[in-house]
């Protein structure tokens, strides 16, 4: 079973627009999708309505920078500073150039940060980028397929 | 031949002039005009003029003790009867003399058949009773009374200090018969000057006469200041010595500081037979408790002055000091109000202005009004601005940076050479200066000038012929009144007090302007801060969330467009494609926008930049996105080192050679020419191409932010990449310009500040170097 990848985003038409992305990179995981940090946080922590979940973390979050409730930046804070979650590859996607927004990201340990293009192809070959290497090729599953990346 | 102890007494140059009776001269009364040194013998200031130990003959003094009325002393001319006459007096009357030293009649006695009026006064341990004969005229009424009921309304409806000092001198001319009564008043400096004279015939005129400070020593001064009538009714008198009791103080002992029988010096007395005077009178004029003049009498015969009439010439005294106070305390409010209103008028006329000290000129004749001046400087530093008539500007930064190390706010001297030596290079038109420091960081000051006065002054004689023994080896008194005319070198009229004060509130004010406009400025920062924070807050508002709609749109037109694809027909793919291209321009712009808004927040991170290598990368990168193009670089070897943030200036040079393969892409070739420029303002960049060019006309407005002088549809673009370039190399410090010629080409350029000379590294030839 592929590890899952943990998508945090609030703006359903984003949100769409990733999975659609995240779906043509052709990638076998299965991506959660949470609309707030808070939530995210519960998810990570299997607190809550998540306290069910099967064990394990996330092959990589995607993360919105804003977001309500906890922001971007204050989940990838608790997830660093977290001894159980610390290791999780974490993603910063944002709408936002902002140069502080970046410094205080690689400040707080984060994988990549993405500026999420206009363009839709951009953006899909961007997610699949990110979903190809962090989602596989920083953790080939034994015997699974490699993705193809598709680019129109 | 001179005897040595002789000497030492003469050698002290004293006299006393019949101008100021009982007075005691220095021989160095001059003593900053005579070329040759003095011995400066402070004989005078030792002259025991308080304690002579002697009277005049004209009446009898008894001394007695201030408690118990034992009578310790007595004059020689009571011969032994001076305790009979001690046993006539009432001893309660006596004991009830004022302790304030004022004196009082204490009883009549009669002597020698002559009835004879006694007073007494006290000094601090002693009772002096001094008794004189009573007139022989009956006068109708004591002359007081015609001197409250006549003179004194004059006094009061006169309008000047001068007219106040002629009505003076002729109702005391009046009042004593004298022949000759002056009105003198003393500087601040202490010299004196003739203003009033009444005169009987026969006698020399001395209005106008100048006689120096130096005349009247320290303790004749406090004298004229305790004691305010002074009465020598004949120089030749034979001095009567006091006598003192077994147990009594030694005559030379007893203060007769306050007694009007005092004796006063020999060496005076010859002075005043030497000038043909034989009886003086003085009486101080005492303003604000200072001294400020002398009403002197002279006559030529001895003369005697009653009681009755002595106290009327005290009272005139009183009357005058009082007037001459009230004229002056008025004249002086008047003079201060007048000063008032011109540093209002100038402070004023600042504050409307932008506040810079050298707008103060603007108003040059209020400027010089308001210290008498003629003429006046403001010196900020380096810069100098005059009007009127100033010494050389490069003599005034001097003097300004001069004044500003003495440290004190207010500065005045009305002889500056004695002070300051470079001065005497310019006395004729600023003997004297008047400044005031603004800021005692910086050397920012206000100077008023005024001219040399070469006061022509009559002084009493000429002084160096008191320095002449005579043929006994005595320094003697001045024989001769001849009037001399000291003239006075180096020196400008005075700065008054009124003025100096004026100068003193201009100061005040002017740096309550200065103050207030820091704080202005201040506040504007302030201002400043709160907005760009605003900025920096909308453009994060517009980075995300203008941001977010563009995408969706593209997005879902792209989606569309995939999936229903074949379902539209061929005008809704075009108009597909116009969203989602209006979609991604937009997207653009605010990229653009937000890059510009960075571009002007960031802090700059300077380092040495090699721009040939920067601009060679370039040339390659630009080339490979036009593969289809023929592009001619002609980069020139000798391109710069610049100090800059290697990031903006990269940005601002691909912006340029990025228009400029743009808008020559009808050409071909396209020739793109950078080079280096160098001037005293600093080094940098050309980029010339010989694309479409533009009119000159529109060249300012090339660099604002969105100013596109194409159509969109000719050559794409946000219209913010100039608007970087200027940004940023204003960030540098530096300039940026444009030149075109529609059709021919444009030329873009920019030089940055400090860069280091690296020339000699290229070879100077501009050999192109071609890249296509």
């Amino acid at each position: 079973m592929l590890k899952p990848i943990l998508l945090v985003e609030d703006d359903l038409r984003d949100q769409e627009l990733t999975l659609l992305a995240l779906e043509r990179s052709q990638l076998a995981n299965e991506v959660v999708v949470l609309r707030d940090g808070a939530e995210a946080l519960a998810y990570l922590r299997r607190e809550g309505e998540h306290a069910a979940r099967e064990e394990g973390n996330p092959a990589v979050i995607l993360l919105d920078l804003k977001l309500p409730k906890v922001n971007g930046l204050e989940v990838l804070e608790a997830v660093r500073s977290s001894p159980a979650l610390r290791s999780i590859p974490v993603v910063m996607l944002t709408s936002s150039q902002e140069e502080s927004d970046l410094l205080r990201s690689y400040e707080l340990g984060v994988n990549a940060y993405v500026v999420k293009p206009v363009e839709f192809k951009q953006f899909v070959s961007a997610i699949a980028d990110l979903g190809v290497f962090w989602a596989v090729l920083n953790e080939p599953p034994p015997g699974s397929l490699r993705a193809s990346r598709r680019y129109d | 031949m001179i005897g040595a102890s002789r000497r030492h007494r003469s050698d002290g140059g004293a006299w006393f002039p019949a101008l100021f009776p009982g007075l005691v001269l220095r021989a160095d009364f001059l003593r900053p005009y005579v070329l040759k040194p003095i011995p400066d013998l402070h004989f005078c200031d030792r002259e025991p003029i308080r304690v002579p130990g002697a009277i005049q003959p004209h009446g009898r003094m008894l001394v007695l003790d201030g408690t118990t009325q034992a009578l310790q002393a007595w004059s020689a001319n009571w011969a032994d009867v001076a305790p009979a006459a001690l046993s006539v007096l009432d001893a309660q009357v006596l004991g009830e003399t004022p302790a304030d030293g004022s004196s009082v009649q204490v009883g009549v006695l009669d002597l020698a058949s002559r009835r004879h009026v006694c007073w007494a006064h006290r000094n601090a341990t002693q009772l002096i009773v001094e008794c004189e004969p009573q007139a022989e005229v009956l006068r109708p009424e004591a002359p007081i009374y015609g001197l409250a009921r006549d003179f004194l309304p004059r006094l009061q409806a006169a309008g000047t200090v001068q007219a106040l000092i002629d009505l003076a001198a002729q109702e005391l001319q009046r009042l004593t018969g004298f022949g000759r009564t002056l009105v003198y008043r003393f500087d601040a400096e202490g010299h004196g000057e003739v203003l009033g004279e009444a005169l009987m015939p026969g006698y020399e005129s001395y209005l106008g006469l100048h006689f120096p400070a130096s005349d009247i020593p320290q303790q004749a001064r406090a004298l004229y200041l305790s004691n305010r009538f002074r009465l020598i009714p004949d120089a030749n008198y034979q001095a009567v010595p006091l006598l003192a009791a077994p147990d009594g103080p030694a005559p030379g002992e007893i203060d007769l500081s306050q007694a009007f029988l005092r004796s006063v010096s020999p060496v005076h007395l010859e002075y005043m037979r030497n000038m043909g005077t034989l009886a003086s009178m003085s009486v101080s004029i005492v303003v604000d408790g200072r001294l400020w003049g002398l009403v002197s009498c002279h006559h030529h015969e001895p003369r005697l002055l009653e009681s009755s009439v002595r106290a009327a010439c005290s009272h005139l005294g009183q009357l005058l000091s009082m007037q001459i106070e009230a004229k002056q305390a008025n004249a002086q409010v008047a003079a201060r109000l007048d000063l008032r209103q011109l540093t209002l008028q100038l402070v004023a006329h600042l504050a409307d202005s932008d506040a810079s000290l050298r707008r103060i000129l603007d108003e040059p004749a209020v400027l010089l009004r308001m210290a008498r001046a003629s003429g006046a400087a403001v010196v900020l530093d380096e810069q100098v601005w005059t009007t009127g008539e100033t010494p050389p500007s490069p003599a005034l930064v001097e003097l300004a940076g001069w004044v500003a190390g003495l440290g004190s706010e207010v500065y005045q001297s009305d002889q500056l050479a004695a002070h300051y030596a470079p001065a005497a290079d310019w006395q004729g038109t600023a003997a004297g200066v008047l400044a005031i420091s603004i800021s005692q960081v910086h050397r920012h000051v206000i100077l008023w000038f005024r001219p040399e006065v070469v006061q022509t002054v009559t002084w009493a004689g000429d002084p160096r012929k008191s320095q002449q023994p005579d043929a006994r080896g005595r320094i003697h008194p001045r024989l001769s009144f001849q009037r001399w005319a000291q003239q006075i070198g180096g020196r400008c009229l005075p700065w008054s007090g009124a003025e100096v004060s004026a100068a003193g509130e201009l100061r005040q004010a002017l740096i309550g302007i200065v103050l207030r406009r820091a704080e202005e400025l201040a506040a504007i920062a302030n201002e400043l801060g709160r907005v760009n924070k605003e900025l920096e807050a909308f453009s994060y508002t517009v980075s995300h969330d203008l941001r977010a709609p563009m995408r969706h749109i593209a997005g879902y037109v792209d989606l569309v467009m995939d999936t229903e694809g074949a379902a539209l027909s061929e005008r809704a793919h075009r108009y597909m494609r116009h969203v989602k291209s209006a979609a991604a321009f937009a997207g653009q712009l605010v990229d653009a926008l937000l890059d510009f808004s960075r571009m002007g927040r960031t802090a700059l991170k300077l380092k040495r930049v090699e721009t040939a290598g920067l601009v060679q990368g370039l040339s390659l990168e630009l080339s490979r996105h036009e593969s289809g193009r023929r592009i001619e670089w002609r980069i020139a070897p000798d391109l710069p080192e610049l100090t800059a943030d290697p990031l903006l200036l990269q940005v601002a040079v691909r912006n340029l050679m990025g228009n400029a393969v743009k808008y020559s892409r009808d050409r071909d070739p396209a020739v793109i020419t950078v080079r280096a420029l160098r001037g005293p303002e600093g080094e940098g960049l050309e980029v010339e191409d010989n694309g479409v060019g533009f009119q000159m006309q529109y060249v300012g407005k090339l660099f604002n932010v969105f100013q596109r002088l194409h159509q969109s549809d000719e050559f794409e673009g946000t219209g913010i990449g100039l608007a970087n370039v200027k940004r940023i190399v204003e960030r540098h410090g530096g300039q940026v310009w444009a030149w075109g010629e529609p059709g021919q080409g444009a030329r873009f350029g920019f030089v940055l500040p400090e860069a280091r000379q690296n020339a000699g590294m290229h070879s100077p030839d501009g050999a192109p170097a071609d890249h296509a």
